[in-house]
């Protein structure tokens, strides 16, 4: 057996789901409300009330099973997972135990140029529990996530590097934002991921000691959290020293794991069957008709807008870093065919605007179709439309309307811009002095000089070209 | 018949994260006496063995699925109303971290 020690690390994601009401309640599914004032007797676990299953969490459960390539129950079956905690009035909390909504699937992600596969055991659907704050000697509860829906997707113990780790959580996010499930902020909760992790020689049979991490916030302490869990446990057992069984969570500050709990009996949680529930059968039309009304993935965009609008893969990405601007450029791709041109402006210009604090951005992919169609059939500059566009981002007026209000145009005649740049050059003979010493920046400055002459109006590109030719020919 | 022992009576109890008194646990250790000589009742009947648990009294499934429209929810003052300590609108405790 080698003495090279392989971690084997399982993750556990727990994600909200977007609904308007809450998982098995009426009550609103809010963010961010006064604490106790999202809820309804059924969510403080009062007597007499029965659950009823949310119909858009369980197309939420459908579409994430699908983009996972799980298989999917078409029949819905509950468990009840008993426990006794103050963050669970009822005593126990809904869940799917036996029969999963999705099961046996995969996500495959690039790393380092290889594909990577990581195998799902599980995807079902529960309840989220009461927020608790603690404080030095008391604990307060904020019932409003109590019921919230949840879908907790479940890796095999197939990850062996801290970096898949991330990565998988990073697609599982993007995943559900993409499909609008999610909004997959892991600073506000709505993305949770426990990791399990143990390690073991190479070729041993058995899997080492598993050892649980806890709320983790963020996908680079994730990476960070198991990076620093494979040192703990192999010095641990370089030394002679057993890995325990236990809970630990990641302190960000000393970038190491701390011990929470450690595990001596596995909690019996006493599932059973949810009789408030009965079982509920899906027909086919609506689990294919919840599938096709599916948003499209980041994937299946990067790979259109690379193939089909030939942009670079780089601008591909930054742009789909962001849903909202890859909405918009696939909205103005219906009016505008100058891909290129179009994704520059929105991963520079509409990204650094919607950035800013207190920025309104009302503008309709119709009308920054328009107006990149401008720059591309050379009426307008690039600053020219820089300019428009902070004017018509708020209010979403016509680029085509504003420019002719305004009397914007670009000079592109050649004959114009020739006369111009003989005048320019006879002006400035030490520039063509330092051209012909191999200054180039003095045929930028020129450029320079044309822009501020005509306001802006010059066509750069042109005026760049017709000036290196009179230089040359000086 | 097996009976239930106070000890595993018990550790079932720190299982389930409870603690109960003494006389308690004798009250509950009888209750399970009775449960259990019902149950040993009920394998005297032959083949009990062969038949499935059930958990609902009709085999039936439903398609009934509720709408996402939100309802509004209890005032906060509602939610409190049977609060034994409050504080900013939140149920307060004494300090449970599990």
């Amino acid at each position: 057996m080698s003495n090279n020690y392989i971690p084997t690390i399982g993750l556990e994601i727990h994600l909200e789901t977007k609904s308007k009401s809450k998982m098995f309640s009426s009550a609103p599914n809010t963010y961010g409300a006064k604490p106790n004032t999202s809820v309804l007797p059924i969510d403080l676990g009062m007597p007499g009330t029965l659950p009823t299953v949310n119909e858009e969490a369980v197309k939420n459960a459908i579409k994430l099973s699908h983009a996972l390539h799980m298989k999917i129950d078409h029949t819905l079956h509950f468990d009840r997972k008993n426990y006794f905690y103050s963050d669970l009035p009822k005593g126990y909390q809904i869940t799917q135990n036996e029969r999963p909504i999705g099961s046996d699937g995969y996500l495959d992600f690039q790393l380092d140029g290889s594909s990577v596969r990581v195998e799902i055991e599980r995807l079902h659907m529960e309840e989220d529990t009461c927020k608790q704050l603690h404080y030095t000697d008391f604990t307060l509860l904020d019932y409003n996530r109590a019921g919230v829906p949840l879908c907790e997707i479940v890796t095999r113990p197939c990850i062996h590097d801290a970096r898949v780790a991330r990565l998988y959580v990073e697609k599982i996010r993007e995943i559900g934002i993409y499909l609008d499930v999610s909004d997959g902020k892991m600073e506000e909760g709505s993305l949770r991921c426990d990791v399990n992790i143990s390690i073991a020689k190479e070729g041993a049979k058995e899997f080492g000691t598993k050892v649980e991490i806890k709320n983790l916030n963020s996908t680079a302490n994730v990476e960070k959290a198991i990076a620093y869990e494979i040192e703990r446990q192999k010095s641990l057992l370089e030394n002679g020293e057993k890995v325990r069984q236990e809970t630990r969570r990641f302190d960000e500050s000393k970038m190491e794991t701390v011990l929470m709990r450690v595990k001596t009996d596995a909690v019996d949680y006493k599932y059973f069957p949810e009789p408030n529930i009965l079982p509920i059968k899906l027909s086919d039309e609506f689990v294919n008709d919840t599938i096709e009304s599916s948003y499209e993935l980041a994937d299946v965009k990067f790979a259109r807008y690379t193939n089909v609008f030939k942009v670079s893969e780089y601008d591909a990405n930054t742009l789909l870093k962001n849903r909202s601007l890859a909405l918009l450029f696939d909205d103005a791709t219906k009016t505008c065919q100058y891909y290129d041109l179009l994704i520059h402006f929105i991963n520079g210009d509409v990204l650094t605007y919607v950035s800013g604090a207190n920025n309104v951005f009302n503008l309709s992919g119709k009308h920054l179709g328009e107006l990149i169609n401008l720059v591309g059939e050379n009426k307008i500059s690039n600053a020219q439309a820089r300019d428009i566009f902070k004017v018509i981002a708020k209010d979403n007026k016509s680029p085509i309307d504003i420019v002719s209000e305004q009397g914007i145009t670009q000079i592109s005649d050649e004959d114009t811009l020739k006369e111009m740049i003989k005048k320019l050059l006879d002006e400035n003979p030490q520039a063509i002095e330092d051209f012909k010493n191999g200054k180039g920046r003095a045929a930028s400055f020129l450029v320079g000089l044309i822009m501020k002459l005509t306001k802006g109006k010059a066509n750069p590109a042109l005026a760049s070209k017709l000036i290196n030719e009179e230089l040359k020919r000086r | 018949m097996n009976k239930l022992d106070l000890k595993t009576i018990k550790d079932a109890a720190h299982r389930l994260l409870f603690d109960m008194s003494e006389e308690e646990f004798l009250t509950l250790q009888k209750e399970f006496d009775i449960t259990l000589a019902q149950m040993d009742v009920l394998g005297k009947i032959a083949g009990v063995d062969e038949i499935e648990p059930m958990t609902f009294p009709f085999d039936i499934e439903v398609h009934h699925l509720r709408k996402d429209e939100a309802d509004t929810p209890l005032s906060n003052e509602e939610v409190l109303l049977n609060v034994k300590e409050k504080q900013s609108g939140q149920i307060k405790l004494p300090k449970v971290v599990l």
